[in-house]
């Protein structure tokens, strides 16, 4: 599902500045004082209490969904849940409401915790259906819990708390209570969190090979959509001051995702537009609830036609027309510095018997390789030699089948993906994998801020100065503000490769970083290789443009058919007849 | 008339240039190989051939008709059949059902269609033991004979082979390569793509040599193996430095 | 003992719905990696079509069948072209939601052209059923077990020997193959849809007379569905049969010794689960592990 990668940019821009702050400060405040002040009637005030808390439900979508790209379809269980801990809890146990409110929040978030924890590593259509199961057994133990939970009668007089208890003071609450969670959802995305949660929506893989978590990433955002999706439920409680199970049905997870969907889900201000609309709409168009069933096929229609057509949703449409230009002037960024740690172990990088079976495929069969300290090591051989398998392999994509790797001394064997790149391992792919919906600064940043990184504080000054240094470093300082969709495939390599440098790697994989590179383009690339082994960085490249090999690389290791047959100086192992052999053909 | 002929073919994937203004022909009987390392253009030119990727600019005319923008059905009915890289034999069904599926391109009773198979493991006869077994069951080099013979059900008149020697060891790559010297005598024209060089220009009438998109030499086999600029394009100017 | 026979055999029955339903939308998955959220709606819309054909218009058993099927592949046809295909090239996110919203479209269109009220659909047979010692076996039952046995031996057979079966399994195992090969693969899908619907239809006014008709089944019983074809191994055929047989009894075993309300929530706790601690099911799935 394509995001609003538009309103992202000019988002970020606006966020970091006083004014944005000033105005949504403003609009805040005097949101706040006119439902407080402005007399309305019941039924407008009923309608405003229905959107105010349904939109804190679809921010939370906005979250998991907009920013992560994880499904929810259970947002209306943890609107239930928010909803429930307020009614049982004031009218049951007399517990006063903020507190009430607070449990509410915090069983949805740790149920979203579990429910994550229990499939994120799944994703994709098994998270739907877990979280539709987890939607329907719910509403079956609402239904029936009869003890707990009054079962189908609902829980009515439900008790606000005293300071709030006209329904004009509610709602002012409620509004207030809306904009602070607007305005964290809006800044979250900014923050370190956010950006993991984006990076993992873009390109997992990327996101792992930069050193993310992806899978606490996912549940992390997964339990602040449900902890939200509990604080509107709690609000809405104690706005109705009545709840039954059938307004937390499967439907009601439909109706909030199609809110989101058509306000646009990467934005808080998308959302509310979402739930604005579709408030709004069918109460203009009142008539067709009287016919039981109109209302929602025309919203399942809705659904299909706004994903067909218009997946950005109406902010991100917005937003593509009105989309600000760049605004730069990054701060003067001193030169990237490159110090790879150095345990004293004589090899950067070694790998000891190195096997990976598919079946019975030996795409690699007990390889050593050892990379010295310092300098350039190619690693070359015919298609299907086993050299990509090997990359994988070392940086974590691939268990491997037999075999250690180690990085620095350190056995990494054990370790995840992204374990490895805090360990000192950076890499960059063959097909391209940048973070799209980013700018190339945001992409590089990412890579600044992998844990272990002792090149950088931790603050996003010195996290913005460290990219900004290695986007300089490789040629594209002035451009840090565009969005990577719009480099030439040459540029969108030379960010792969900044954002792998800003993490200040010991080892720096390259994977065929020539591949549709045109002549200047790898005179260029050939040139910032030997730059980067001038700061000491150890390089291992797969390539198979041997000009660019040869001129680069101080050291070979040739494979075919997954083992090593040469390995040596460049020039020798050039000359070795074998290795014409196994490229040409054999004797 | 050649059988088919390539004009000035242009192919992008998104805006990196895969082939730029390639052309050559292939006349009826020959056996044709494309030669060159790995990125340089080989699959891409057979993939736009097969109707798989729409070229960006240049033409495909086969026996008189230009292809180019038809679909790979429709391609495939017409006479060309792919044997693509890496087999890609339907890995769970067997090799019998594989192989009768090569005929998906013409008319036939099913009853037919089985009698042509049992044709073809006279062809292959190393692959008769496996007839019911499930196709991903079979080493590599048997998928590869598996995978020709598919590709002979359809009865092409031009036959696209990729890379077939791709991860096979030696002395398999050899029985494959007499199997392709079979073919030709069956009058069948083959374009064959492959990386190694040595095995294809023994089997070929004529061979081209891609480097980064781009023909950079064409001949005869023998005149092109004693060329020192087919090791560049496989291992760069190294070698003809390394030779001076 | 009687007892647990008995249950056994509801078990059998109501499971045998489910592995219908299963099979049909596992079919749909392995052509074409869409997981249709709108599969049960399948089931529900053939059931309402029947009550249309054979109690609102009187029309003889037989024929209505027909003609509910017939609707059935038609409504096939049209989710293909409407859901699938603009989406075909798109992530798995925009198609999950599409079929949700379709399924949403079409359980609503019905409630707003038919009303809410429960339908009852009179069984095939007005026969009683069979006492078999202890145990007695429903007419409508026997019906569906026997149905479902031929319908799992059809497609065996469909799959397995014939030649267009395997063009359907070669388009599902690896669609670009199957075009350079000749086989016309947007027809291929086509079939696939058209074949699910009637195969969840056939479900659906299977189980109709044994429930009420009401909008509501489709989603209970593709949700049964989907927790079966992840019990069996998501993506394998004979595990959607197995796995819908297995929800079947479980559920009806944790129904009479448990409680009746939370029937419903054991598929689901049971799906949670398998997916928590066994995701590739009793069967597996055969993941591609190149990144």
């Amino acid at each position: 599902m394509s995001v609003a990668r538009a309103t992202r940019t000019a988002a970020s821009g606006l966020s970091r500045s006083a004014v944005g702050h000033a105005v949504y400060a403003m609009l805040a405040v005097a949101a706040v004082v006119a439902t407080a002040t402005v007399r309305t009637d019941g039924y407008v005030a009923n309608i405003l209490m229905q959107a105010v808390t349904y939109a804190i439900a679809v921010f939370g979508l906005s979250v998991v969904l907009g920013l992560c790209g994880q499904i929810n379809l259970a947002q209306a269980a943890f609107f239930a849940l928010g909803a429930y801990a307020v009614a049982l809890g004031t009218v049951d146990y007399d517990i006063p409401f903020f507190i009430c409110l607070i449990a509410g929040m915090a069983i949805a978030f740790t149920s979203g915790g579990l429910l994550g924890l229990s499939t994120l590593r799944l994703g994709g259509h098994y998270l739907a259906m877990v979280t539709i199961s987890f939607q329907q057994i719910l509403t079956v133990v609402l239904i029936n819990g009869i003890q707990l939970t009054h079962g189908p009668d609902g829980v009515g007089s439900i008790k606000r708390p005293d300071l709030f208890a006209s329904s004009q003071a509610y709602l002012a609450l409620a509004v207030a209570v809306l904009a602070v969670a607007g305005y964290l959802v809006w800044r979250v995305a900014d923050t370190r969190l956010g950006r993991a949660m984006r990076a993992v929506r873009d390109n997992e893989i990327a996101a792992s090979a930069a050193g993310i978590d992806v899978y606490r990433t996912k549940v992390v955002a997964f339990a602040i959509c449900a902890m939200l999706g509990g604080l509107g439920g709690g609000l809405f409680a104690g706005g109705f001051t009545y709840v039954s199970p059938d307004q937390f049905a499967f439907s009601d997870s439909i109706v909030l995702l199609t809110m989101a969907l058509l306000g646009g889900i990467a934005s808080p201000v998308g959302s509310a537009i979402g739930t604005g609309l579709l408030i709004l709409i069918p109460e203009c168009l009142r008539f067709l609830k009287s016919v039981p069933g109109l209302y929602l096929a025309i919203y399942g229609l809705a659904v299909i036609l706004i994903v067909v057509f218009m997946s950005d949703g109406i902010w991100g449409f917005i937003a593509r027309i009105f989309r600000r230009p760049a605004t730069v002037s990054p701060a003067p960024a001193r030169p990237l510095v490159l110090r790879p740690a150095d345990s004293g172990a004589a090899a950067a990088l070694e790998v000891r018997g190195l096997a990976k079976y598919f079946g019975g495929l030996r795409a690699a069969d007990g390889v050593d390789l050892t990379v010295r300290r310092g300098g350039v090591h190619a690693l070359i051989g015919p298609n299907g030699s086993g050299k990509t398998t090997m990359l994988n392999v070392i940086s974590g994509l691939y268990r491997p089948t037999a075999g250690r790797i180690i990085v620095d001394g350190v056995d990494v064997t054990a370790l995840s993906a992204h374990r490895r790149t805090i360990a000192g391992l950076g890499r960059t792919f063959q097909n391209i994998r940048l973070f799209r919906s980013m700018t190339a600064l945001e992409n590089v940043v990412i890579g600044a801020e992998r844990d272990g990184n002792t090149q950088v504080a931790n603050d996003h000054v010195a996290l913005e100065e460290r990219a900004q240094a290695a986007l300089d470093f490789v040629g594209l300082g002035e451009r840090s503000s565009d969005l990577v969709r719009s480099f030439s495939y040459g540029h969108q390599r030379l960010v792969e490769i900044a954002r792998a440098l800003a993490g200040n790697p010991t080892v720096l994989l390259l994977d065929e970083p020539a591949a549709g590179l045109n002549s200047s383009e790898k005179k260029h690339l050939h040139d910032l290789l030997d730059r980067i082994a001038a700061q000491g960085l150890t390089i291992l490249i797969i390539d198979h443009d041997m000009t660019l090999v040869a001129g680069v690389a101080r050291h070979l290791t040739v494979l075919n058919f997954g083992r090593r047959i040469a390995d040596g100086d460049t020039l020798d192992v050039l000359r070795n007849p074998d290795v014409a052999a196994a490229y040409l053909g054999a004797e | 008339m050649s059988l088919i002929e390539v004009k000035d073919l242009t192919v992008r994937y998104g805006e990196i240039e895969a082939l730029r203004g390639v052309s050559f022909c292939v006349e009826k009987g020959q056996i044709v190989t494309l030669l060159g390392s790995n990125g340089a253009g080989k699959s891409t030119t057979l993939r736009a051939i097969s109707g798989l990727n729409r070229p960006h600019s240049g033409s495909i005319v086969f026996d008189g008709q230009s292809i180019v923008g038809l679909g790979p059905e429709a391609i495939a009915r017409l006479g060309i059949a792919q044997v693509p890289e890496g087999r890609r034999l339907f890995p769970g069904l067997t090799v019998l059902e594989n192989i009768m599926l090569g005929a998906s391109n013409r008319k036939a009773s099913s009853a037919a269609i089985r009698r042509e198979a049992e044709g073809m493991f006279e062809l292959f006869p190393d692959i008769r033991p496996f007839v019911n077994s499930l196709a991903w069951t079979l080493s590599g080099g048997q998928q590869q004979m598996v995978a020709v013979a598919r590709g002979l059900m359809a009865k092409p008149r031009l036959l696209l082979l990729d890379e077939p020697s791709l991860g096979l060891a030696p002395v398999i790559v050899q029985a494959v390569f007499r199997i392709i010297e079979e073919i030709r005598k069956r009058e069948t024209t083959v374009l064959l793509v492959e990386q190694n060089a040595r095995m294809a220009l023994k089997v070929a009438d004529w061979g081209y040599v891609l480097e980064t998109g781009r023909l950079a030499l064409g001949g005869a086999p023998k005149t092109l193996w004693s060329d020192a600029r087919i090791r560049d394009a496989y291992l760069g100017g190294s070698q003809t430095k390394a030779s001076a | 003992m009687g007892s647990v026979l008995q249950l056994l055999f509801t078990g059998l029955g109501i499971g045998a719905v489910y592995a219908l339903v299963a099979l049909g939308f596992v079919l749909i998955f392995r052509a074409t990696n869409v997981v249709n959220f709108a599969q049960g709606e399948f089931s529900m819309v053939a059931a309402y079509l029947m009550v249309v054909f054979a109690v609102d218009l009187g029309w003889p058993y037989w024929l209505s069948f027909l003609l509910s099927l017939g609707g059935m592949a038609i409504l096939g046809a049209i989710f293909n072209l409407g859901v699938y295909y603009p989406l075909r090239n798109r992530s798995f996110l925009p198609v999950i939601i599409s079929t949700i919203g379709a399924s949403i479209f079409l359980a609503n269109t019905v409630l707003a052209l038919y009303g809410p009220q429960p339908q009852v659909l009179p069984g095939w047979f007005d026969a009683p059923g069979i006492q078999l010692g202890q145990v007695y076996l429903d007419s409508q039952y026997l019906l569906i077990i026997a149905v479902t046995i031929l319908l799992v031996a059809f497609q065996y057979w469909f799959f397995e020997h014939t030649l267009l079966g395997k063009k359907l399994q070669a388009t599902s195992q690896d669609k670009e193959m199957a075009a350079l090969l000749g086989i016309p693969v947007a027809t291929m899908i086509m079939i696939t849809f058209v074949y699910s619907a009637v195969l969840g239809g056939i479900a659906g006014i299977l189980v109709a007379p044994v429930l009420f008709v009401s909008i509501q089944m489709g989603s209970t019983i593709a949700l049964k569905a989907f927790a079966a074809t992840i019990i069996g191994g998501f993506g394998d055929v004979a595990g959607a049969i197995v796995g819908g047989l297995a929800l079947g009894i479980i559920e009806t075993f944790g129904a009479a010794y448990i409680s009746v309300p939370f029937k419903d929530a054991f598929a689901f706790l049971v799906l949670i689960l398998f997916l928590a601690f066994r995701p590739q099911g009793l069967f597996g799935e055969r993941v591609a592990e190149k990144a």
